[in-house]
This record gives structure tokens, C-alpha cells and sequence, in this order.
């Protein structure tokens, strides 16, 4: 009912009789699986062969959300149940990870066929955090240290999914959780074994496999102010990470000044330096407004020599503007650049960028130009 | 939107091919899809129905079709899905959800069917409501989506739908919830699944129009926002959802709302969106896809339509960009 993609082909009307009949034993099959698994969910028949069948189902459509509700309340009924491989009585722990293990690998095949289906990731955040509870620490780190691993190969094979990248917050909060010493004191700066370097390096792969990457460009911002924090980093640490970035941007800008993922990272570069930043989320913190006008100054500076190879990219004649903006909240008089200059580049977006002419107009209007 | 001939140069029936809404064929494409129970798809949609019956129900009601479904089946089979508990499932026999709770509140409404919803379950609006709160995290202010605990930005934004649709707002902490989508602002402007998750078109949508129901669209960086949004339109009049994607009809909405509801329409080319969403008809048999020559379906015929009433296509009935139903009925719910 929401299809994405799929070609418009014969329609339903000019199937043959034949193709007709076959979709209708489809059919009848598919419902006689639904009800057979809905009756003995309403009986609460919750066996193993119950739950083969509603295995069954959610292969045949794992967008059924109310199957995997049943399959939960089958599962919690048979973790609490004792192992029918065992004659010991009470809950059996192996079978509870024999059990979490199949649920598994079920997701796992389905999410490779089925990516940005919900209900599947929904499933197996649950399914491991039910497990953790069967488990010791070190195993339950090894189960989530694994899942890490799985969402690097979702990546891999999509590295724009955003479920993925939500997933791969979520899990690594886990590890860290999980990691962190269980005593009452605050944990030292060694103990503390967060995730944040490595996640940020990992970003900085994704990053140079493909700059278009908005999805990793958008998690190194949400990691840079924890990775301050967690180096505890001073002044000069802090202007070189703020350098550093800047670098990198600045070569990514001229390998493809026509990537807007790009020109969005360097826009969040640009909005730790203003003076509205909230201070948790600035980069340097101890700017002056001579810093700043410095910055902005050499940030233009570079993007302007873009313009003897690339006169007509929007994005370049877009970032002067800001950047000439920025300035001047900062300074109002500068060599750097003339108002003879902004205009003209206002109106070099209005003639590259028609589609967006009212919000050209109304920048003019806001730089009063 | 230059789309409109002027007075006496002649209607829509003039207008050049690539610029014509073919409406009375998706009226039939809508009527039909009740019908076509020889499909496999229709049975592996059914955890879709109630919403379908929504996004159906509400572009008949944009393209000026109000009874073009038959007004008693239509509130039978939604009250049909109602629980106990107070919550809608897909469909009958399927679990309770925030949401089909919210296409089932939304078709009431458009319907003008909350008196008999009391006929029919006493006290019904106030169990509704009262599940719809139950699902809110008092310590964050977020909801869940059931009693499974999956958590959204979709299913805040779900619930400040029905529940000020009701009249119920004070059923919830709305305050706790703003600053919730507060912690979800990206440095771009825009709002994701939960606090740290990227900006994404249908999130900003949900969000946006949250903070707009709770009063607070004061705290939305207009131009920031405005601008990131206005960048979703590509070259061939489409909008997509995420920097470097491909475009969507659905966007047509949660792009445009968004624009609209921060009074940035005029950013974005609408003529050319227009011509874009158009291109996706499928003009023999109806109903709109995601791009020129795919399947078609009735979550992108619907979000097609409301897009093309937010750039005034002649003829469409005016649309709400909040709550994606028709203005007229938001008026008489609210009284605003």
C-alpha cells in the first residue's frame, strides 16, 4: 500500500486466468496460515510449533506488527518454561539462549531482505535486552559488541539507512553501559571505556569511502562535543580539533564543491564559532571576536578561490554570503569583502538557483542588499 | 501559483496535458481498492487498512468527493478496530497501536462521527484519550508507539494530533513533550527519531507540526530550517527527504507542510513541484506514485493531492498542513 520503486507494469486487470488462480491459492493459503496462527495465539498454545508458525508468517510478510507482538508473548511464555530437551524442571537457561539465538538469526535474514522495515529492528532491540537478563556481563557484552558488528555490515550494504545509524546509537549506549564499573562512585577517566573515539574514527571511514555521506558527517557533529568532553581537552586541544575539522572540510569542498552533505558539515563548523552557540555544544570556547572575524575571513578566503575553476556552483556563492554575515554580526567594517561584493553574489545565486528565488529575495532583503 | 488560468481564459479542462489532475479517476482508483480482495497485496497490506482508509478517505475529501466512500461502512469498519482499551488496531483482530489510533480519530473527525462514537461506546472519546496518554513517558515527555515501548518522534506528534482533535490535550504533559522535539533540533535546523538521530523530512514534519498544535513553533529556527528544507527540491521539481536522496512524492508533503507551517512556501519552486507530483499520475487507472512510471498507491496519492492543495491547484479543496485533513473540518474541531 505504500510501494517505493517498484515499476508500474500490467495491471491487475490484464492478468491471465491462469496467473488469477494462482494468486488465489496464494491467498487462501496465506489466510488459512493467519488464522491458524491467530487461533492458537487467542488459545495461547504457546509451543514451539506455534512459534515455527508464526516463524513461517513473518517470513511471508514481517510487516504484520500484531505477529510479532504474538511471537513475543509465545516467547515469554516459553522462556519461563522449562527445556522440553531436559527432564529438570523450572526454567531452563539454555533453552531461553537457544531461543534468542533463532530469534536472531530470523531478524538478521530478514533485515538483510527487508532494511527499513521497523517492526524487525524493533524486534530485536527487544529480543536483546531479554536475553541480557539471562546472561552474565561478559556475555551480554559479547552480545552486543556482535550487534556493532552486524549494523557495520547494514552499513556497508546502505550506508545512508537511518534505521541502522539510530540502531548503531542505541547499541553503542549499551556497550557503554555495560562497560561502565558497577559502583555507585563516578568512574574514573579510564574506567569509563566510552565508545566515542572509536565512533568517531569509524565516521571518519565512512566519510572517506563516499564524502556524500550526510548520514556520518551528521554523527561526527553529535560526537565532537562529547569527545571534547571525554578528552578533557583545554584551549589549544580544542583549537586544533576546530583546525583539524575546518582541514578536512576544506579538502572535501574542493574535491566536490557540488556535494551539499559537505557544505552542511561546513555550515556546523561555522555555527560553533557564533556567539549564540550554546556553550555545550562549541567547539573552542574561549573564542574572541578577533578569532572569529579571523576564521570567517580565512574560510572565505579559500572558498572564493573555488570560483576561478567552479563560477557556477550555488553552494559557493551561498557560503560567502553566510560567512560574510557571520562577520559582520561580529564586526562591521571589514577589508575582507565589500557590499559591491554580497550583491553580487545574491545575485549570482538568483541566476544558478531559480527554483529558490523567493529565498534568495528574502535573504537580500534580511542582508539588506 | 501560475498554474490558474485567469478569469475567462478557461478552467482546468484546458490546461495543458502535463498540468491536469485527473480527478475523477482517482476517485475510482480510491472506490476501487476496497474491492480487490483477488490480490495477494491487498491481504499483506491489511496491517495498513485503517491508515489506507485515512489517506483515502482524506483525498476524496481534497478533490472535492466527500461521499464517494459510504459514511455508515466507513465509521462501522473504524469502530470495528476499536479495543477495549481505548486503542485502534489495523484492522479487526489486530493489535492496538497510537498509530492507526490517530487515522481512526482523523477519520471521525473528518466524518463528523465523535456523537456516534458515544452512541455507539460510552465514554468512548475519553478511552481513546486515555490510551493515547497512557503511552507518554512521563519522565521524558516522548510516547511510545504501544505497550511494546518502541519510541518516536511519530508517535508524539500522533497523539498531540488526536488527542487536541478530541479535545483532550490536558490529558498530557504537552510541555514535557515540546521540550522533548526541543532535544531532538539538529544543528541543521530540522529534527530526527530522538535526541542525536540525523534530520530527516518526515521527522521535521511531525515535529514541526507538534510544536505548532502545543503553540510553540516560536522555538523552530524558521530560517535555518527553511533553508534545509528548501534544498529538498531537486532539479526536476521533486522534493526528497535527506541531502543527497532521490526525490518522492511523499515528500510533496512532509516538505511542503513544514515549509508551510513556517511560512516559507514561497522558498521552493511550487509550479515546478506541481508539474513533478503530476507526472506520477497514473493516468488510466489513477492514483499517484512515488515517481513518474512506479506502482501507484494511496499513501502517495494522498500526500500528492494535500501537496498539490498547499500550492492552490485549482479545484482541490484547501488542505490543513498540521494535521493533513481538510481545513474546513480542523476549523470545526477547533474553533480556530
Amino acid at each position: 500500500m505504500a510501494s517505493h520503486g517498484v515499476l508500474r507494469g500490467l495491471g491487475a486487470g490484464v492478468r491471465s486466468e491462469e496467473a488469477r488462480q494462482k494468486e488465489l491459492q496464494q491467498i487462501a493459503a496465506y489466510n488459512d496460515l493467519v488464522e491458524l496462527v491467530n487461533t492458537k495465539v487467542a488459545e495461547r498454545q504457546y509451543t514451539i510449533e506455534v512459534l515455527d508458525l508464526i516463524t513461517k508468517l513473518l517470513n511471508e510478510n514481517p510487516e504484520y506488527y500484531t505477529i510479532w507482538n504474538h511471537r513475543r508473548r509465545a516467547l515469554r511464555y516459553l522462556f519461563a518454561a522449562p527445556d522440553p530437551k531436559d527432564s529438570s524442571p523450572g526454567p531452563s537457561k539454555r533453552h531461553a539462549q537457544d531461543l534468542v539465538e533463532s530469534d536472531l538469526r530470523l531478524t538478521f535474514l530478514l533485515l538483510r531482505k527487508f532494511p527499513k522495515c521497523y517492526w524487525i529492528w524493533n524486534h530485536r532491540n527487544w529480543i536483546l535486552r531479554i536475553a541480557e537478563s539471562f546472561v552474565q556481563t561478559a556475555e551480554a557484552r559479547k552480545l552486543w559488541s556482535e550487534e556493532l558488528q552486524l549494523i557495520g555490515k547494514m552499513l556497508h550494504a546502505d550506508s545512508r539507512n537511518f534505521h541502522a545509524w539510530s540502531y548503531r546509537r542505541f547499541v553503542v549506549a549499551q556497550l557503554e553501559r555495560l562497560q561502565a564499573p558497577a559502583t555507585s562512585e563516578p568512574p574514573s577517566r579510564e574506567a569509563r571505556q566510552s565508545l566515542t573515539e572509536s565512533e568517531f574514527e569509524y565516521t571518519t571511514k565512512m566519510i572517506k569511502t563516499n564524502l556524500s555521506n550526510f548520514s556520518a558527517w551528521h554523527n561526527r557533529s553529535e560526537l565532537i562535543p562529547r569527545l571534547l568532553a571525554e578528552r578533557e581537552a583545554g584551549s589549544v586541544a580544542r583549537r586544533k580539533m576546530l583546525d583539524d575539522e575546518l582541514a578536512l572540510i576544506c579538502t572535501a569542498i574542493n574535491t566536490d564543491p557540488f556535494d551539499q552533505s559537505i557544505w552542511y558539515y561546513h555550515q556546523y563548523l561555522m555555527s560553533t564559532l557564533s556567539l549564540d552557540c550554546p556553550p555545550q555544544d562549541r567547539i573552542v570556547h574561549d573564542l574572541s571576536n578577533h578569532d572569529r572575524q579571523k576564521y570567517y575571513a580565512h574560510e572565505m578566503e579559500y572558498i572564493r578561490e573555488i570560483l576561478e575553476d567552479e563560477e557556477d556552483c550555488k553552494w559557493v556563492y551561498e557560503a560567502l554570503l553566510h560567512c560574510a554575515g557571520c562577520y559582520l554580526e561580529v564586526e562591521g567594517g571589514t577589508q575582507a569583502f565589500t557590499t559591491r561584493d554580497m550583491r553580487y553574489w545574491l545575485d549570482q545565486l538568483k541566476r544558478l538557483d531559480p527554483l529558490r528565488k523567493g529565498r534568495w529575495d528574502d535573504l537580500g532583503r534580511s542582508l539588506k542588499l | 501559483m501560475s498554474l490558474v488560468s485567469g478569469p475567462g481564459r478557461g478552467g482546468v479542462a484546458a490546461m495543458p496535458v502535463e498540468m491536469r489532475l485527473f480527478v475523477d479517476k482517482h476517485v475510482r482508483y480510491i472506490q476501487s481498492l476496497d474491492t480487490r480482495k483477488d490480490e495477494l497485496e491487498y491481504w499483506l497490506t491489511e496491517h495498513l487498512r485503517l491508515n489506507g482508509l485515512y489517506w483515502g478517505l482524506t483525498a476524496l475529501h481534497l478533490l472535492g468527493h466527500p461521499d464517494a466512500l459510504a459514511r455508515d461502512e466507513v465509521i462501522s469498519f473504524v469502530l470495528s478496530c476499536l479495543h477495549d482499551n481505548g486503542g485502534f488496531g489495523a484492522a479487526p483482530g489486530h493489535d492496538p497501536h497510537m498509530l492507526y489510533t490517530v487515522s481512526g480519530v482523523q477519520i471521525l473527525a473528518t466524518l463528523d462521527a465523535f456523537d456516534e462514537l458515544e452512541k455507539r461506546v460510552t465514554g468512548g472519546r475519553n478511552k481513546i484519550g486515555q490510551f493515547i496518554a497512557d503511552l507518554q513517558d512521563p519522565e521524558t515527555g516522548t510516547f511510545a508507539g504501544d505497550e511494546w515501548g518502541e519510541q518516536d518522534t511519530r508517535f508524539l506528534y500522533g497523539a498531540l494530533n488526536a488527542l487536541s482533535l478530541m479535545g483532550l490535550l490536558h490529558l498530557v504533559n504537552v510541555d514535557k513533550a515540546v521540550a522533548y522535539i526541543q532535544s531532538c533540533a539538529n544543528f541543521d535546523g530540522g529534527y530526527g527519531t530522538s535526541p542525536g538521530a540525523e534530520s530527516h523530512s518526515g521527522q521535521i514534519f511531525t515535529c514541526v507540526a507538534a510544536l505548532a498544535i502545543a503553540g510553540r513553533l516560536d522555538l523552530v529556527d524558521h530560517d535555518r530550517l527553511g533553508a534545509w528544507l528548501s534544498e529538498r527540491q531537486l532539479k526536476n521539481g521533486g522534493l526528497n527527504g535527506r541531502p543527497e536522496k532521490k526525490e518522492d512524492v511523499c515528500y510533496s508533503w512532509w516538505v511542503l507542510s513544514s515549509l508551510a507551517n513556517l511560512d516559507r512556501l514561497h522558498w521552493i519552486d511550487g509550479d515546478k513541484l506541481a508539474v513533478f507530483i503530476l507526472q506520477c499520475q497514473d493516468p488510466e487507472l489513477g492514483g499517484i506514485a512515488d515517481r513518474p512510471g512506479d506502482m501507484v498507491d494511496v499513501f502517495h496519492t494522498v500526500f500528492g493531492i494535500a501537496g498539490l492543495s498547499l500550492l492552490k491547484y485549482p479545484g482541490l479543496v484547501e488542505v490543513d498542513p498540521v494535521y493533513c485533513m481538510p481545513r474546513s473540518v480542523i476549523k470545526k474541531c477547533l474553533g480556530k
